[in-house]
């Protein structure tokens, strides 16, 4: 065990030490782009421990990021606290919110499951992040603005120390992703594994099922309240917009694409996620042989669907899943077997 | 009391909506087994190709009715092939995989639907209804005004519920759907031709979204892509309450839930609000009703 675990850590650090300045010569709609993408990473991230290790299906990760910005921004910005605290506030909030939907999900899954949490993430999108009755929550229309922060004496406020918050942003991602990887090989991952595979089998193995599903909901809560709680740090401000169903809909469908049982293809899904539509609204307009065109957000959307349907079609086990299996073969590791264990949500 | 028997109006409208899409969402539960939650965008969608009909080029010469028949005509075909497409291209091919690879297969589709939408629609913005009478047709029963798009949809509704079930219950295809329903590998020894049957249930499902879609401009709800693609919501706890199986109970459903969200608004000014009321219904109902799951869940 211990040199899969040395192996994981080094190659964390190398990946940290190597992606830390990357951002630093692009201009600052790229350096946002860079720290968006591992906001979304992290609700990816969230996606793959829910429903790639636990088998829980969860259309509600950008509800549960959006609990933790405004937790992190009504933190700072209304009470006043140090941005630390409102990331733990954030994301604390976000793991309350975790088990409270984890209850139900002690009876359902499957459909039902997906029902309920597409039912929650409409709540949260059009009542909560927009009611009067929840200002004191979200702001009200102007939302929380954030303006100076410091994470134990590193100032990291958007407007002049957005690399810095980035930093620290993907030394958390870095961290979240080894001990993702570490969680698998271990007691509680094969446990929720055995749920996912059956939830009839694992309880009769002694399996505590109220446990390890709370257990679930509650840390891909907090994994997606992490990354969500550094946006108003990030962006400058919280809006309901980033955090509305369709982003739920979206990191669900992104991370089955990618790959929902990988550790890898949530940071390939956060990246896909934030850079793709601002390349596309940035670049995507102009003539080509004399004929205009004009490549909004909505095309990357259209693209997101259309692709989740073929990849379900065609690629069960996601885009990394598939390379991994290509690797595999071509090592003579699993041959011709990669697609055995296909298993997709 | 007046007033109550006016929202009573606009709550058994809504629900007559809720019950409708419900019943396309039960009838492709049942068939084929696919939760479909890109119900409501299939419904949007259709009902933009209708209103792009009735508002986007010019009638010259021709009479209201003429043109209003043209565009409801041109929404429905549309909704018709769009359920066969979508049949064709990519339910058959995912027959045998886990019902909620099938349920995350309609993300990708609502997510394509409303994206493609908006693209030609233009997001967030609010659209003219279209008027299937003149809008100052209103029949005054005990004081009370009811206009005729309330009447038009509640009984479209009840007609369509009926004639599903006379369907289902009476006709040989719709002996095919039930047993298809049942047991696909069974019916298909019998043989019922699946494939057909499949089809047809979701030409039938999207058909009758676009009437929930088309029903719903004239009652002066917000009307954009985003408002129609998530009335999906509402119809799954409507559906629900019919335990995704019942089309009686559906329609009850529907208008139950109709009415519970509208009475609130008597005294609660708030857009999302009805929102938690539908999530409580869906809460109550699966964890009430089925606590083992659906019907047919374990296929």
């Amino acid at each position: 065990m211990m040199p899969g675990h040395i192996v994981r850590f080094v190659v964390a650090i190398v990946a940290f030490a190597i992606l830390a300045r990357l951002p630093a010569g692009l201009d600052g709609a790229f350096q946002f782009d860079a720290a968006l993408a591992l906001i979304w990473g992290f609700g990816i991230l969230s996606i793959v421990l829910l429903t790639g290790y636990a088998g829980q299906v969860s259309l509600c990760q950008a509800t549960f990021a959006g609990v933790g910005a405004y937790g992190a921004g009504m933190t700072v910005a209304s009470l006043h606290g140090g941005y630390l605290l409102g990331i733990i506030v954030g994301v604390l909030l976000a793991m309350v919110l975790g088990v409270l939907v984890g209850l139900p999900a002690l009876r359902l899954h499957g459909i039902t499951l997906a029902i309920v949490t597409l039912g929650i993430a409409l709540v949260f999108d059009k009542y909560v992040f927009q009611d009067h009755l929840f200002d004191w929550f979200t702001g009200g229309s102007g939302g929380w603005q954030v303006t100076q922060a410091n994470i134990l004496g590193i100032s990291v406020d958007s407007s002049k120390h957005l690399l810095a918050a980035y930093d620290v942003l993907l030394a958390l991602f870095c961290i979240t992703a080894v001990l993702m990887v570490n969680l698998h090989q271990s007691g509680a991952g094969r446990r929720l594994r055995a749920i996912r595979d059956s939830e009839v089998a694992a309880s009769t193995m002694g399996v505590n099922m109220t446990r390890y599903k709370l257990l679930a909901f509650a840390m891909s809560a907090g994994i997606a309240g992490l990354g969500g709680s550094f946006y108003p740090l990030v962006a400058g401000s919280v809006s309901p917009q980033p955090f509305w169903v369709f982003t739920s809909l979206q990191l669900a469908a992104i991370g089955v694409l990618m790959g929902v049982r990988y550790v890898p293809a949530a940071a390939l899904g956060g990246l896909f996620m934030a850079v793709v539509p601002d390349v596309l609204t940035r670049y995507g307009h102009g003539a080509f042989m004399g004929r205009v065109y004009d490549i909004s957000y909505d095309w990357f959307q259209l693209a997101v669907g259309v692709l989740l349907v073929l990849q379900l079609i065609l690629l069960p086990d996601g885009v990394w899943g598939d390379i991994r299996g290509h690797v595999a073969r071509v090592r003579g590791v699993l041959p011709g077997g990669a697609r055995k264990q296909v298993r997709t949500a | 009391m007046s007033e109550f028997a006016a929202y009573t109006i606009i709550g058994l409208s809504l629900g007559a909506i809720f019950a409708l899409a419900a019943l396309g969402i039960v009838l492709i539960y049942r068939v084929t087994g696919v939760l479909n939650l890109a119900h409501g965008a299939m419904g949007m969608f259709s009902t933009f190709v209708a209103w792009q009909v009735f508002y986007g080029y010019p009638h010259p010469g021709m009479p209201t009715w003429a043109v209003t028949a043209e565009a409801v005509l041109a929404g429905l075909a549309f909704a018709v092939v769009l359920g066969l497409l979508l049949e064709l291209l990519v339910f058959r091919w995912v027959r045998n995989r886990p019902q909620i690879v099938k349920a995350v297969i309609t993300i990708g589709i609502l997510l394509a639907l409303q994206s493609a939408a908006s693209l030609i629609w233009k997001n967030n913005q609010y659209h003219l209804p279209i008027y299937l009478a003149p809008q100052d047709w209103t029949r005054t029963v005990a004081g009370v005004p009811i206009g005729f798009s309330s009447i038009l949809v509640v009984g479209v509704t009840l007609a369509l519920a009926f004639g599903l079930g006379a369907l289902l219950r009476w006709t040989a295809f719709g002996r095919a759907m039930r047993a298809v329903s049942d047991n696909p590998t069974t019916a298909a020894l019998w043989g019922v031709r699946v494939d057909t049957v499949g089809a047809v249930s979701w030409m039938l499902g999207s058909l009758v979204a676009a009437i929930a879609g088309i029903l719903i401009t004239p009652l002066g709800i917000n009307f954009d892509t985003t408002s129609l693609t998530l009335l999906i919501v509402d119809s799954l706890a409507a559906a629900l309450i019919g335990g995704l199986v019942s089309l009686p109970l559906t329609v009850l459903g529907g208008f139950l839930l109709g009415l519970l969200e509208t009475y609130p608004t008597i005294w609660i000014q708030s857009l999302g609000f009805p929102r938690l009321i539908a999530l409580v219904v869906i809460l109550t109902v699966l964890i009430v009703r089925s606590p083992r799951g659906l019907p047919g869940a374990a296929r």
